[in-house]
C-alpha cells in the first residue's frame, strides 16, 4: 500500500472515532450492560446490595410466567390488528390520493401529520377523545345512538382503542410508501388493460398488486418491528390495563424494572423478547420472499 | 364499408386545439400510416381511434359504427405500445391470457389462440418467460401476439418499432407486414419513420400541425407530393429546392432558377402565370449525371455508400444533392461533372402556398 492511502486511511480513522464513541456510549454499552445485568439480581429498590450472578434464574422466571406470556400474545394480537388494518387502509387512501384530481397533493401532506406527532401527543388526544363522558367519540356515537362505549375503561374495548389510535397514526407510514410506489408504475400497462377491457379490480388484483408486492413487504417488515416495541401510546392511554388486558411486552418489561424494581428479571425479558421477534420476522418474512421467488420462476 | 372512419375530428386540451379537424377513410384490411414529425398529432389521432383520449369534436366510427361514446374495450381494437406495456411480472402467456380474460373464453380456446399466436409470431420458446428476460424485438412480437389473441378489427400500433435498434427494427417491420398479410386485418399505425411509411403502408397520411397534408399511396405521395412540405418529408436523400421564375421563351414558358433555365414539364405548362416565383423540386435520383448533361457542376463531397454514390455539387449557387449508382461515379479526382435534368420529372410548386402545380 502506497504511503499516501496509509496517511488517508490514519485520517479516515480519526474523523470516525467520535462516531464509534457515541454509538458505543449509546447503543453497544447499554445493550452488553443489560445482558450482564440479565445474569444478576438487581433490586432497584435496593441499590446497595451487590449485584449477584444467578445464572439463568431471571430467564427462567420470564419463561415460566404467565403475564410474560400474556404479554407477548397481546403483543401479537395488537400487531395483527394494526397491521391489517394500516395495509388495507394505506393501500387504498394510497391509490385515492394518486387519482389525478383536484386537490390531492395537499390531501396527501395533510394525511402526513398523525406519523409526525409525537406518540405521547397521539395518545393524549386520543384520551381526550376516547373520554367516557366528555370525548367525541361517545358524543358522536350517542348522536347515531350508539353507546357509550367504554373504550379504555373495559378489558373488552381498550386493546381495540390503542389499535385505532396506532391505526390513525400509522396508516399515512402505508400510504406514503404506497403512493410512491404507484407513481413509478409505468402508466402504458394500464392503458393496455383498458384497451383489453379488463376490470379494475383485475387490474388492481393482477397488475397492481403484484407490483407493489415487494414494497408493501418492506413497509409491513418496517411497521412489525415498530408495533413490537409499541409502547408509548398505550402507557398514557391505560398504562396496560384495564387489570392487564393491554400490557403488551413492553409494558411487561417496564412493570417488572420500574414498579417491582427487578431489573434484572426485566433485561431478560428484554432478550426474550428480542430473540422471539427476530425468529418470528425472520421466518415470516423469509417465507413471502420465497412465495415471491417462486411466482418469479 | 369502411373499417375506420374519421369525420371533422378535433382534438383540444383545454383552449389549444391539436388536431384540427381531420377526414380521414381506412378501408377495410387496410394497412395504413399516419406519418409526420413529432408533434404533428399523430399519436393523439391514434389515441383517439383507441378511445385513450376523449375525442373534442366530430365523429368516429369503427366498422361502420359511430364509437365517440364507446369505451375503449367495445371498440374491438387491440394495441402495440412504443414500449410494449408488457406486464413485467407476468410470463408472456399470462400476458396474453390476461388480455384474453375479459372475453371469459373456454380455457381450451385461450391455449389454442396463443398457441396460434406463439406459432405465428416464434414466440413458442419464451411463453414461460418474464419480459425483464427478452429481448426488445421479442417483447414487440409479445405485445403483438397479445394484440393478435384478442381478433380484433382493427390494429392500432402506436411507434411500434421506436425502441428497437436499426437491425431490429428492420426485422421486426417484415414480421408486421407478415402478419398484416397473413391475418388480413385492417391497421392503423403511426410511425415518425418515413422508412416504415414506404415499406408497409397501403396508403400513407402525411400529417403536420395537427393537419392531413396528403393522403396516397406510397408511390404517390412519393411521386406527385401536394406540397413542399410533402415533398421534403418523404424520400431520402431530401429533394432539392431551388427558388426560379416563370419566363416565356418564344411563347413557351421557361423556369428560370439563377443559371439554370429548364422547360417547364408539359403536363402544367398552362397551369405557368408568366412571372410568378415557384419553387423547383428534384429528386436527387431525378439529376442525370453524364457528358450530356446541359450544366457544369463541381463534386464538393462524395459519400459513398456500396450500390449508390451520394454527390453533394455546387452549380453555380446551387448547393444539390444527386444521386448515382456506384458504377456511375466519377472517378474522385474528377471535380467537375456535367448535369442534366429531365423535365417531366421536376415537381413544380408555388412559393407563396408552398403547394404543388398541377
Amino acid at each position: 500500500m502506497s504511503h499516501t492511502a496509509n496517511r488517508d486511511r490514519r485520517i479516515a480513522a480519526v474523523f470516525l472515532i467520535p462516531a464509534i464513541v457515541v454509538l458505543f456510549a449509546t447503543t453497544i454499552y447499554p445493550m452488553l450492560y443489560a445482558l450482564w445485568l440479565s445474569f444478576r439480581n438487581y433490586d432497584l429498590a435496593k441499590p446497595f446490595i451487590p449485584r449477584i450472578f444467578v445464572g439463568l434464574a431471571n430467564y427462567a422466571e420470564v419463561l415460566t410466567s404467565k403475564a410474560f406470556f400474556h404479554a407477548l400474545i397481546t403483543t401479537f394480537k395488537l400487531m395483527a390488528m394494526t397491521l391489517s388494518a394500516q395495509l388495507v387502509l394505506g393501500v387504498g387512501i394510497a391509490l385515492l390520493v394518486s387519482q389525478k384530481l383536484p386537490g390531492m397533493a395537499l390531501a396527501r401532506t395533510l394525511l402526513l401529520i398523525p406519523m409526525m406527532i409525537s406518540p405521547v401527543i397521539v395518545g393524549l388526544v386520543w384520551l381526550f377523545l376516547y373520554f367516557p363522558e366528555l370525548g367525541y367519540l361517545n358524543y358522536f356515537l350517542g348522536l347515531v345512538g350508539i353507546g357509550p362505549v367504554p373504550w379504555i375503561s373495559s378489558t373488552q374495548w381498550a386493546l381495540t382503542a390503542i389499535a385505532i389510535g396506532d391505526i390513525w397514526q400509522w396508516t399515512p407510514f402505508i400510504m406514503m410508501g404506497t403512493a410512491a410506489a404507484l407513481q413509478s408504475l409505468s402508466p402504458e400497462p394500464y392503458e393496455a388493460a383498458r384497451i383489453d377491457g379488463n376490470s379494475r379490480w383485475d387490474v388492481f388484483r393482477y397488475v397492481t398488486l403484484p407490483q407493489l408486492k415487494p414494497v408493501l413487504v418492506s413497509l409491513l417488515f418496517l411497521r412489525a418491528i415498530d408495533a413490537f416495541k409499541i409502547y408509548d401510546i398505550i402507557f398514557v392511554l391505560t398504562k396496560g390495563g384495564p387489570a392487564d388486558a393491554t400490557e403488551v411486552i413492553s409494558l411487561y418489561i417496564y412493570r417488572q424494572s420500574f414498579t417491582f424494581w427487578r431489573m434484572g428479571v426485566g433485561a431478560a425479558a428484554s432478550f426474550v423478547s428480542l430473540i422471539i421477534i427476530s425468529v418470528l420476522i425472520t421466518l415470516f418474512f423469509k417465507q413471502m420472499q420465497r412465495g415471491q421467488a417462486a411466482r418469479a420462476r | 364499408m369502411s373499417s375506420v372512419t374519421l369525420r371533422k375530428v378535433v382534438k383540444r386540451y383545454g383552449q389549444v386545439e391539436v388536431v384540427h379537424g381531420i377526414d380521414l377513410s381506412v378501408e377495410e384490411g387496410e394497412f395504413v400510416v399516419l406519418l409526420g414529425p413529432s408533434g404533428c398529432g399523430k399519436t393523439t389521432t391514434l389515441r383517439m381511434v383507441a378511445g385513450l383520449e376523449d375525442i373534442s369534436a366530430g365523429q368516429l366510427e369503427i366498422a361502420g359504427r359511430v364509437v365517440n361514446d364507446v369505451a375503449p374495450k367495445d371498440r374491438q381494437i387491440a394495441m402495440v405500445f412504443q414500449n410494449y406495456a408488457l406486464y413485467p411480472h407476468m410470463t408472456v402467456r399470462q400476458n396474453m391470457e390476461f388480455a384474453l380474460k375479459p372475453q371469459k373464453l373456454a380455457a381450451n380456446e385461450v391455449s389454442a389462440r396463443i398457441a396460434e399466436a406463439a406459432r405465428i409470431l416464434g414466440l413458442e420458446p419464451l411463453l414461460a418467460r418474464k419480459p425483464a428476460q427478452l429481448s426488445g424485438g421479442q417483447r414487440q412480437r409479445v405485445a403483438m401476439a397479445r394484440a393478435m389473441v384478442r381478433t380484433p378489427k382493427v390494429f392500432l400500433f402506436d411507434e411500434p418499432l421506436s425502441n428497437l435498434d436499426a437491425k431490429l427494427r428492420t426485422q421486426v417491420r417484415v414480421e408486421i407486414a407478415k402478419l398484416h398479410r397473413r391475418l388480413g386485418t385492417t391497421v392503423l399505425y403511426v410511425t415518425h419513420d418515413q422508412v416504415e411509411a414506404m415499406t408497409l403502408a397501403d396508403k400513407i397520411v402525411i400529417m403536420k400541425d395537427g393537419h392531413i397534408e396528403q393522403v396516397g399511396s406510397p408511390e404517390e405521395v412519393f411521386a406527385k407530393p401536394r406540397n413542399l412540405f410533402v415533398a421534403t418529408f418523404i424520400g431520402s436523400p431530401a429533394m432539392n429546392l431551388l427558388p426560379a421564375k416563370v419566363a416565356v421563351v418564344n411563347g413557351a414558358p421557361v423556369l428560370v432558377a439563377n443559371g439554370f433555365r429548364l422547360a417547364a414539364p408539359p403536363s402544367i405548362v398552362s397551369a405557368l402565370d408568366p412571372g410568378a416565383s415557384v419553387t423547383l423540386g428534384i429528386r436527387p435520383s431525378d439529376i442525370r449525371v453524364d457528358e450530356a448533361g446541359d450544366y457544369e457542376a463541381v463534386v464538393e463531397v462524395d459519400e459513398y455508400l456500396g450500390t449508390e454514390v451520394l454527390l453533394n455539387l455546387r452549380a453555380g449557387n446551387h448547393e444539390l444533392v444527386a444521386q448515382v449508382p456506384a458504377a456511375a461515379r466519377p472517378a474522385p479526382d474528377r471535380q467537375s461533372v456535367r448535369i442534366g435534368f429531365d423535365a417531366a420529372r421536376l415537381h413544380v410548386f408555388d412559393t407563396q402556398s408552398g403547394e404543388a402545380i398541377r
